[in-house]
């Protein structure tokens, strides 16, 4: 329980600076955001108000919107690929590797680098052979000169080289995850294990596995919130070209609201954003709050 | 452990030390190179010759140490801002008797679900009212807000664990609650202030979507920024675009390879209480 009592001229001093400062610039923007959908407006002449028009655009006449979305619910999906990947190799990294913190640590490297120079980086690699690119250089010197493409202008594959990134850059970092929650399980539930017989894949499969899964969906949450919110990556690579190919919802929104200046209708996607990111939030805890009643 | 296993795991683990380093290892000796030998294709060969110009070139084309001491700037009044404002918030919401702790804490969680890129055009708009749009205040007040809820949840975590004693003592021999909280929270908090501030860094140190949009001014870019600029800008030499991401990379490299532990724990910390 807390203890301290103080006079509220005290708390003022200690909450507002930071609640004032975090609600005008996070709440407020939102808001704003959520009332600007709702208008005509270029940014220049005055606004219109037009009520739901732009959700009505959106939804039924927009052709480049639902595509979007169907790109960035992949690209979630997509994103959550590896974790099943990572929880095995985590589990195997603790069985027989002794100084395997390194190993992760290697592995995070293109965790901690900005997408500018990731994105950068992977452009130069899918660069077309008359540029150098790495991967058409790998391609024909294994003898598959077919299989070389130009990775990012070609419409049907653009949008599968930038999902390959984002699994690329963010494997350490489940990875991580994964393999600190079983350094953290408690050693003495295996130890007992061991005297009842249970040794090996056998651990993993019944005490592992259920006890891990509170680590499993944080891994999961963030993989999947963090792809709805896909946007710089997109915009480094690619920018939601060619002709569109690879526009997810944030860059759809970028380019509305920043290129053809259509601030009320950038801010109606913007909300729509906003509003399936906490649809998904709620969804995913309560898939996991039903799989924990099960396990546990 | 049969041989064949032991060999079979170490594949499974030296396979991912291929694919995550070698694209970096490639980007370096492509730095190093000419024109023509990035053009020839040969993409595991070394440098004939190596080209540390390239690296020269670089550094005279683009503004390499004004983007840097921009990032530096930024970053670090970012951080001290976090720090300071975040852990007064966290003290309340952890330690004073009062009817809305729980509120304030609830209200900055559901910080953590919105996307910074929904506020683009908002703040934008806003700044350019306010008239700060294109000066780095107009960076540092955003990201101090979106740092804020991952902060306060963390050190106000903390902070609910620590015991009672300690302030009650204090609190007897008659200091004020700044004084308790200036000469002994704050020390205290130490550990998990430094998983905010690698938090914090990492997040900020790479932010580019901001900068991007609320900075036009050359002189004002911060590094991702800068880099990206150049990068898009400059199309003599191959090895010199190269260069310049190399060097965009190297401060983070460096910092990670000293502080790798720390570093990876800090992101653990934020990963698992977010």
């Amino acid at each position: 329980m807390n203890v301290l009592k103080v006079p509220g001229r005290t708390i003022a001093v200690f909450v507002l600076p930071c609640l004032l400062l975090y609600v005008c610039l996070v709440f407020v923007p939102i808001l704003v955001s959520f009332y600007t959908g709702l208008l005509s407006w270029d940014g220049i002449a005055s606004a219109k108000f037009i009520g739901l028009d732009n959700f009505k655009n959106m939804f039924y006449h927009d052709p480049v919107f639902w595509p979007s979305v169907r790109r960035t619910l992949v690209y979630a999906v997509a994103s959550m690929l590896e974790i099943p990947l990572c929880l095995l190799m985590a589990i195997l990294l603790n069985r027989y590797v002794r100084r395997a913190n390194s190993l992760v640590s290697i592995y995070f490297t293109p965790v901690i680098l900005s997408v500018v120079i990731i994105g950068q980086l992977w452009k130069t690699i899918y660069n077309p052979t008359s540029m150098g690119g790495m991967l058409n250089g790998v391609l024909i010197s294994l003898g598959l000169p077919s299989w070389a493409h130009n990775w990012l202008t070609e419409p049907n594959i653009a949008m599968f080289c930038l999902y390959f990134v984002s699994l690329w850059q963010y494997f350490g970092y489940h990875l991580l995850i994964q393999f600190t929650g079983i350094q953290n399980l408690p050693s003495e539930i295996y130890e007992a294990a061991k005297i009842d017989g249970a040794d090996g894949f056998k651990a993993d499969r019944y005490i592992t596995l259920p006890l891990i899964v509170p680590i499993f969906k944080i891994s999961v949450v963030l993989a999947f919130i963090g792809s709805l919110q896909a946007f710089d990556l997109v915009m480094v690579m690619t920018g939601g070209g060619p002709a569109h190919a690879t526009d997810v919802i944030s860059t759809h929104m970028y380019n509305s609201s920043f290129l053809s200046m259509k601030y009320g209708y950038g801010s109606a996607i913007a909300t729509f954003l906003v509003i399936v990111c906490l649809i998904f939030t709620v969804i995913i805890n309560l898939i996991f709050s039903r799989i924990e009643k099960k396990v546990g | 452990m049969s041989k064949v296993k032991k060999g079979f795991v170490y594949l499974l683990f030296a396979i991912p030390v291929i694919t995550q380093l070698y694209p970096l290892l490639w980007l370096f000796l492509y730095s190093l190179k000419t024109n023509e030998e990035i053009l020839g294709g040969s993409f595991f060969a070394l440098p004939k010759v190596w080209k540390w110009h390239n690296y020269i070139e670089a550094y005279k084309q683009g503004s390499y140490l004004k983007y840097l001491s921009n990032s530096v700037l930024v970053t670090v009044v970012t951080m001290v801002c976090v720090i300071i404002l975040s852990s007064m918030v966290a003290y309340a919401i952890s330690r004073f008797r009062w009817r809305y702790g729980n509120v304030i804490l609830l209200i900055f969680m559901m910080g953590l679900m919105i996307p910074m890129q929904a506020t683009l055009l908002p703040l934008m708009i806003i700044f350019k009212n306010i008239h700060i749009l294109n000066t780095h205040l107009s960076l540092i007040l955003p990201y101090v807000a979106f740092s804020t809820p991952i902060a306060v949840f963390i050190l106000s975590g903390f902070m609910k664990g620590l015991p009672h004693e300690i302030e009650e003592s204090a609190f007897v021999d008659g200091a004020s609650v700044y004084r308790i909280f200036r000469s002994i929270i704050m020390p205290i908090s130490i550990p998990p202030m430094m998983t905010v501030c690698i938090l914090t860094f990492i997040t900020i140190w790479n932010e580019y979507i901001l900068a991007a949009t609320f900075i036009s001014a050359e002189k004002l870019k911060t590094l991702p920024f800068g880099v990206y600029t150049f990068v898009s800008q400059y199309s003599v030499n191959y090895g010199d675009i190269g260069a310049f991401l190399i060097l965009g990379a190297l401060p983070v490299i460096l910092i990670y390879f000293i502080l790798s532990e720390r570093i990876t724990k800090g992101m653990v910390a934020g990963a698992v209480k977010g």
